[in-house]
């Protein structure tokens, strides 16, 4: 009996157009609710989980030293053999290295090279902002892989950003880590 | 002397209405781009000007600077009259459109239409029908099979809704009892058709959302299955001259919609400029047809025939009989 209520009321409810209402409804709901549209990189920008695979940068120990040993693993582990290692011998007698590039164009930020390292001297950071117009500047030398940011204690956060990426982009964050995805977006 | 104003005056206002409607399809792709970035949760287009505002004019700046493209298999004659044969139509049938009755400028009554014909509503029916022969020949000459596939479904399509449209404005003609629209927006000025002929007011939008080929009716253009249907070929100018003509045919139906069964520039309770009254109900139509085109999925083709030929045909023919009989 249900059954023949129920079939009767959807008829009564495609006769006028109650599904096509409700789709309306909801867009309309939508049209006012909040966009998760995030402005980058005129308003802010994401900052990824320290567990990202950026671009390299190389260690330094306590004493300010660069922990690289130049045993060129990760070199030999790079499937994409973007490493370079000259090794030289420091005046302590320690073997550092003399060149170390890496060909960031080849790169597949695969992370490998972190894995293979004994020395624990290199690590993919989170920046990803490093887009250029010529790719030999895309080849990135010892001193420059020593200046890259570390990674940051934490991530997943929406910072502020500029347009002008020339100055510094990374301002104080508001909301430190684990930017809630879902906040914007209703299910219903 | 007499005439020479009278035939100035229609000049300028003739200028004014091609001005006017080739320059609105500018703010109404920003609105619609806005309207389905915020239905979608997005912003819309920020970049360009204050919210985007500027966007339009990048777009038509790159419109005009494109190569404009026609493949060499082309049918070049009727490549290039495909997007005329397209825009011509829309504009035409503005001609017979009453803005309203007349504003008074330094003593003179000028009227706000460019000519009040007496079979108008025949006249529009008439030329906008012209407008499918764009949208087919552009599809035919582009020699491409998607072009093709978008023209044949406009035809099917064609068939299917002019036919409803054109009954379903029948009860709108027995009430006024002309066929003159400044005469059927006068009929109106006590209560609006849409009280009298609710049945006519849905078979004419469900037809003009078909004829001004919006979701879910937008066939010809398909982009998830066609390309982009018949203009899948056309690139710079004569790509916006397709995209200027479906905006304006639009529009039209907007206004259509408001003449005939809400009262055209008659108010409601508030009493404002009967201009300011009109531009907003055909405000509301526009939206109308954007909120749908972002809400509904398209239909297919045979179901667009199976609505025109057996729900909309007989709705209409229903709708006349009763008209006929309640207000005879
Ligand atoms: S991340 Fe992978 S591809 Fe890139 S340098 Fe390291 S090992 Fe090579
Ligand atoms: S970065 Fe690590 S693996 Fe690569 S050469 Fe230096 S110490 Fe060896």
């Amino acid at each position: 009996m249900s059954r023949t209520q129920n079939s009767i009321g959807t008829w009564i409810g495609w006769t006028f157009f109650a599904d096509l209402a409700n789709g309306l409804a909801l867009t309309f709901g939508y049209m006012f609710s909040r966009s998760v549209t995030m402005q980058y990189p005129d308003k802010e920008k994401w900052l990824p989980y320290s567990r990202y695979r950026g671009h390299h940068f190389l260690k330094r120990d306590e004493e300010g030293e660069i922990k690289c040993v130049a045993c060129e693993l990760c070199a030999r582990i790079c499937p994409c053999y973007c490493i370079e290692v000259v090794p030289y011998e420091d005046e302590k007698g320690n073997r550092r290295p003399l060149k170390f590039e890496i060909d960031t164009a080849r790169c597949l930020f695969c992370g490998l090279c972190e894995d293979a390292c004994p020395a624990d001297a290199i690590a993919l950071g989170q920046q990803y902002e490093f887009s250029s117009f010529s790719s030999r500047d895309l080849v990135i030398g010892r001193d420059d892989l020593l200046a890259k940011p570390g990674k940051a204690a934490m991530g997943g956060g929406v910072v502020a950003a500029r347009l002008d990426t020339k100055k510094d982009v990374l301002v104080e964050t508001s909301e430190t880590r684990g930017y809630n995805w879902w906040r914007n977006i209703r299910r219903t | 002397m007499e005439l020479v104003v009278a035939l100035g005056l229609i000049v300028f206002k003739v200028a004014l209405l091609i001005a006017f409607l080739l320059l609105l399809p500018l703010p109404l792709t920003w609105v619609e781009r806005k309207i389905a970035g915020h239905i979608q949760q997005r912003l819309g287009p920020m970049r360009v000007g204050w919210h985007g505002l500027l966007q339009p004019v990048a777009d038509g700046i790159k419109l005009l600077t494109k190569e404009d493209h026609i493949p060499a298999e082309a049918d070049h004659f009727l490549f290039k009259l495909a997007p005329i044969l397209a825009l011509a139509p829309p504009f035409v049938v503005f001609v017979a459109i009453p803005f309203g009755e007349s504003v008074s400028v330094l003593g003179n009554e000028i009227t706000l239409y460019v000519s009040n014909m007496n079979v108008a509503l025949l006249f529009v029916f008439a030329v906008i029908g012209l407008e499918v022969y764009g949208v087919i020949f552009g599809g035919w000459a582009a020699n491409s099979k998607y072009a093709v596939l978008g023209s044949l479904r406009t035809c099917a399509q064609m068939i299917s809704y002019e036919i409803p449209m054109g009954f379903a404005v029948i009860g709108v003609v027995m009430l006024a009892q002309s066929m003159s629209l400044l005469d059927i927006v006068r009929a109106q000025a006590d209560v609006w058709n849409i009280v009298y002929q609710p049945i006519g007011f849905f078979v004419f939008f469900v037809a003009g959302l078909a004829e001004a080929q919006r979701i879910p009716f937008d066939l010809a253009e398909a982009e998830g299955d066609l390309g982009a249907g018949f203009h899948t070929e056309y690139s710079g100018i004569r790509f916006a001259f397709f995209m200027v003509s479906e905006y304006v045919i639009m529009l039209l139906v907007s206004v259509l919609a408001v003449i005939l069964f809400f009262g055209g520039w008659n108010g409601v309770l508030v009493p404002l400029p009967p201009l300011l009254w009109f531009a907003l109900k055909v405000a509301f139509f526009v939206y109308l047809f954007m909120w749908f085109r972002f809400t509904f999925p398209r239909y297919r083709y045979d179901q667009l025939m199976a609505i025109g030929w057996k729900v909309l045909l007989p709705l209409s023919m229903a709708n006349i009989i009763i008209t006929g009989i309640a207000f005879s």
